[in-house]
């Protein structure tokens, strides 16, 4: 397994967000995140300091390969709505 | 996680949102920074609940990220400013208010704020719009889609508003917000909104229940921070019975279902419970008000009237057991305190009904020649139901006619024209039997 970075910004932020879909999301992405760790595939986050900067969020992540890592990203990117950039960490023995 | 934990997480949301917007207001002093900085934190709750949990008072940390990014935001402009002046030392520059918010009166900010989005300066529409995205945190897009207008319009009402509150320079924590004296024109703004929501005046469904309930809320929010005025109790009495029978005012296809044909075993006790409570309020503070003012046989106010004709109806067993004579005598007293074409109106619908249609027509006959009531669909609407009671299908097919040109919620359109069907299947029975 090798590990990988996401970067989560935001393609250009709402400038209104409606109270109900906030909530909703919340719920919705909490729930992904719980569905990584499940699985082991999340070793870490981070979060920027300064909430008001360009990465909202980031995350380690376990995959099998690019692939793997950038099917993740596609859905970390529909559950949160960023746009996530997909970086390698450390390249594990190829399966 | 589930439904309840996602719709408890939207009401946190809401409520918070007034006391983000009054206590950032507080420290920035402008009503669209304000709105930016909450707008921000919400964001940043957004990503960060989701991989650290949402917190167990999520009001307070909302309230304390959106404090500190507010203060940042003072101080980064503080030290732009210094710097800029280490330039240019001959340029007179306004020094920044000392940010003040370190123990805000929550409910007073939130108070102040709805003040401050019902103040005189502002046109009705413009303090509608406002209201609805200050303190009760729907989007434009909401508003707009509750007011069937197009985004850009509510929104140039919103800039249009902070603009004038700024030309005007209403700040939010030194202005004294004459709360007291702003109280009608909030409890307009807010009943407008109800009114919107519960009946349309144009729009292909009967209610909008999003602007019906907000409106709810706002009410209790105001009953909330003003405590012994009659008003804000009697406006909640109002919407709370009104709103008891939203489920079953319109049938599975949204047809219309008057008061007669409505499932009274599914009207919502809860809300006509809480609409008694209230209404038992409105009545004690409206009673100290006027023994206040005198020997305490003043009228009674408008609203507190129209309380209790919603109570009358919302507590009646059955709809042939309703007070009607009471409700005459409610009307009577309410025309005493606002004389007014639809006040008429309704008395004279009351009236036929305990006296009969005969009686009620005799009323209608003369309001139907009143300019106010002659363009609105619901007086020739009315009498067509009279005539049709009193047995005058004709009359009722010409009254059904011009109630159908003037109508615009399709859903009433949709109603008129099947008693309008009624009322010509009638007439042609009887042709036949002739």
């Amino acid at each position: 397994m090798s590990e990988f970075l996401l970067v989560g910004t935001w393609p250009s932020a709402p400038a209104e967000l409606p109270l109900a879909v906030a909530a909703h999301a919340v719920i919705a992405r909490a729930a992904w995140h719980a569905w990584l760790r499940r699985w082991g595939l999340l070793r870490s986050f981070g979060l920027p300091a300064d909430p008001g900067g360009e990465p909202r969020a980031c995350l380690v992540v376990r995959a099998s390969g690019d692939e793997a890592a950038r099917r993740l990203a596609a859905g970390w990117g529909r559950v949160s709505g960023y746009r996530v950039t997909v970086l390698p960490l450390f390249e594990g023995p190829q399966q | 996680m589930t439904r309840q934990t996602e719709e408890a997480l939207a009401a946190a949301f809401r409520d918070e949102w007034p006391r983000l917007i009054g206590a950032t207001l507080r420290i920035v002093g402008d009503l669209q920074t304000a709105e930016d900085v909450a707008q921000e934190t919400l964001l940043a709750a957004l990503d960060r609940w989701p991989l650290l949990g949402v917190p167990d008072r999520p009001g307070a940390w909302l309230m304390t990220a959106c404090r500190n990014r507010a203060r940042n935001l003072v101080r980064d402009a503080g030290r732009a400013q210094q710097k800029s002046a280490s330039l240019r030392p001959l340029l007179p520059l306004p020094v920044p208010a000392a940010p003040d918010a370190e123990t805000p009166e929550i409910a007073d900010d939130r108070l102040r704020l709805i003040a401050m989005c019902c103040h005189p300066v502002l046109p009705t529409d413009g303090q509608v719009a406002l209201t609805l995205r200050m303190v009760a945190g729907l989007t434009t897009q909401e508003i707009a889609r509750g007011f069937h207008l197009p985004p850009a319009a509510i929104a140039q009402r919103i800039v249009r508003a902070k603009r004038a509150l700024k030309q005007h320079r209403v700040a939010f924590a030194t202005d004294d917000p004459d709360v007291a004296g702003r109280l009608a024109s909030i409890i307009d703004v807010i009943y407008l909104v109800f009114n919107e929501g519960y009946l349309p005046t144009a729009g292909d469904t009967l209610t909008r229940g999003d602007l019906a309930f907000e409106a709810r809320r706002l009410a209790c929010l105001l009953t909330e921070l003003t405590g012994a005025e009659p008003g804000p109790w009697a406006l909640r009495a109002l919407v709370s019975f009104q709103l008891s029978r939203w489920s079953t005012r319109a049938g599975p296809d949204g047809e219309l279902r008057t008061l007669d044909a409505q499932d009274r075993a599914l009207w919502d006790r809860e809300l006509i419970a809480d609409g008694a409570r209230a209404l038992d309020r409105a009545r004690a503070a409206d009673r100290a008000r006027r023994e206040g003012d005198g020997d305490g046989r003043g009228a009674r106010g408008p609203l507190l009237v129209q309380a209790e004709l919603a109570a009358c109806h919302a507590t009646a067993p059955t709809f042939a057991a309703t007070d009607w004579r009471g409700i005459v005598a409610l009307y009577d007293e309410l025309l005493e305190a606002q004389d007014t074409p639809v006040v008429a109106l309704n008395r004279a619908v009351a009236v036929a009904m305990a006296d009969g249609p005969a009686a009620g027509l005799a009323l209608l006959n003369r309001l139907v020649e009143d300019p106010a009531l002659r363009g609105s669909h619901r007086v020739w609407a009315v009498r067509a139901d009279l005539h049709q009671r009193a047995g005058d299908s004709a009359a009722a097919l010409a009254d059904y006619d011009r109630a159908l040109e003037l109508v615009s919620n399709l859903a009433e359109r949709r109603y008129l024209m099947t008693k309008k069907k009624g009322q010509d299947n009638a007439i042609r029975r009887a042709h036949r039997h002739r």
